[in-house]
């Protein structure tokens, strides 16, 4: 049960067999609500925790900045989840998916009022108490922002973090794209962010359309979140950084290219 | 991208009356204004700028797209390029009820419509003989055998196999010789099952 290091990659159903043959990969995370409670495991994972690979899994559905008390039947899923694959730690996100009985389908941001802080903080307390380890919480790319917002990111984000003791899962992606969409500086941020709670690190691809930066992943990394890896580097390397892509899956060789781009930005051993 | 003022007359009462509530309650109800307005087609929340608003509002249903597109690949392929504004124009006010759900729906009312493609009235009939669905609540396994029809496929499930006893018909250019020819009405699934 080691920490994450490296370069890892999203676990999905679809890439399964290109993930088994990386010769180099040491940690992969996994979506939380795509992992039965009990039964065998997808295929692909379980050979991956035979090769004793580190295994995170990654909450999407616990809605942690609603306003309801966040629902203690998920939280026990993601710690069964957290225990079959031996984590390490887990992940979710400070966003909600879902109000007055309608799923969105998607995180929401917050706003960054004290109100939000103290919700999704009292939701965070909750988890952590039935967790069985550590949990890292991950701020969200959006395209919408509250109109009201109290706090600026970096305070929002840092009081959340040193109130629940979590760790920050830092998504470069959503920085340059918060930045791009909001006209505000990526590098001020990560000047102001703890980076010394980074727990890892998340690197997506998007694309431009309609006039907003959307963090698809389902295009390529651009340059632009390259660089921003690289910034982040220079003031304090990540133990760990996690390609995500969630479809529209590229030949092999695209995303060996894309994992081998990453380790360079980082100055991490290659894991093609 | 912040800071728009509210449009006149479009401020949600209920929230500005629930000021005095308890914080709890405040942050709910503007949390169920903001999904509404995304999901269910409910008013803008006052404050909100537009523009993000309906960018937040097509990225959702472009991301349920993909999911829908994935539970249900046949019907996805057999719309083609057509694909995500078919999904978008049936779902834009309709909050989905889970991926399986929202294609099921979504492939039943192309039935209705005769606007089912072959492929997907073939994958239709084969969740339809697994599974019986009654368009509100979990689908739930099939205990006994089934036969189910759309769009001139038919497929039969006997002790938890599935056969596609034939398949939906393609229009002429792609009809392979010996077609039958024999196309069901759209919409004339028929059910012999529990």
């Amino acid at each position: 049960m080691t920490g994450p290091y490296g370069v890892g990659i999203g676990w999905r159903p679809e890439i399964a067999g290109f993930v088994a043959e990386l010769p180099g990969l040491r940690f992969v995370e996994v979506v939380a609500e795509s992992v039965p409670a009990t039964g065998p495991l997808p295929p692909g994972l379980a050979q991956l925790r035979e090769r004793a690979l580190t295994v995170v899994p990654h909450g999407v559905r616990l809605s942690l900045g609603g306003a309801e008390p966040v629902d203690p039947a998920r939280v026990a899923h993601l710690a069964a989840v957290a225990q079959r694959v031996d984590a390490p730690l887990v992940s979710e996100h400070i966003a909600f998916v879902r109000a007055g009985g309608l799923e969105a389908g998607h995180l929401l941001p917050l706003p960054r009022s004290r109100e939000a802080v103290d919700a999704v903080c009292a939701n965070v307390a909750r988890a952590q108490a039935d967790l069985p380890v550590p949990i890292a919480l991950e701020p969200i790319a959006a395209l919408v922002d509250w109109p009201d917002d109290e706090l600026d990111e970096a305070d929002f984000l840092t009081e959340i973090l040193d109130r629940t003791g979590a760790l920050l899962l830092l998504d470069v992606a959503n920085v340059h794209a918060n930045a791009r969409n909001r006209g505000t500086d990526p590098l001020a941020l990560l000047d102001r962010l703890p980076l010394e709670r980074v727990g890892y690190v998340h690197v997506a691809g998007g694309a431009e359309r309609g006039g907003f930066y959307h963090d698809t992943h389902t295009d390529p990394v651009p340059p632009a979140v390259l660089e921003l890896v690289g910034a982040l580097c220079a003031r304090r390397r990540p133990p760990a950084l996690l390609l995500e892509r969630d479809g529209d899956y590229p030949p092999a060789a695209e995303l060996r290219a894309e994992l081998d781009a990453l380790a360079a930005a980082a100055n991490f051993p290659a894991v093609t | 991208m912040t800071g728009a003022p509210p449009p006149a007359g479009n401020g949600p009462r209920a929230a500005v009356d629930r000021a005095g509530d308890p914080t709890t309650g405040r942050l709910a109800q503007r949390q169920a204004e903001l999904v509404a307005a995304l999901v269910a087609g409910g008013p803008p929340p006052a404050g909100f700028a537009p523009g993000p608003l309906a960018a937040t509002r097509a990225a959702l249903l472009r991301k349920r797209a993909g999911e829908v597109a994935r539970h249900w690949p046949l019907l996805a392929a057999g719309l083609g390029a057509g694909w995500p504004s078919t999904f978008a124009d049936w779902a834009a006010n309709r909050p989905t009820v889970g991926s399986l759900r929202d294609g099921w729906d979504l492939a039943r009312a192309l039935r209705e419509r005769g606007a089912l493609p072959p492929a997907g009235a073939e994958e239709l009939v084969a969740r339809e003989v697994v599974l019986r669905y009654d368009g509100r609540s979990t689908p739930r396994p099939r205990r006994l055998p089934a036969v189910a029809r759309a769009g001139g496929a038919v497929a039969a499930q006997i002790a938890g196999r599935v056969r596609l006893l034939r398949p939906a018909p393609r229009p002429p250019a792609a009809l392979p010789a010996g077609g039958d020819g024999v196309p069901d009405a759209a919409g004339s699934a028929a059910w012999i099952s529990d």
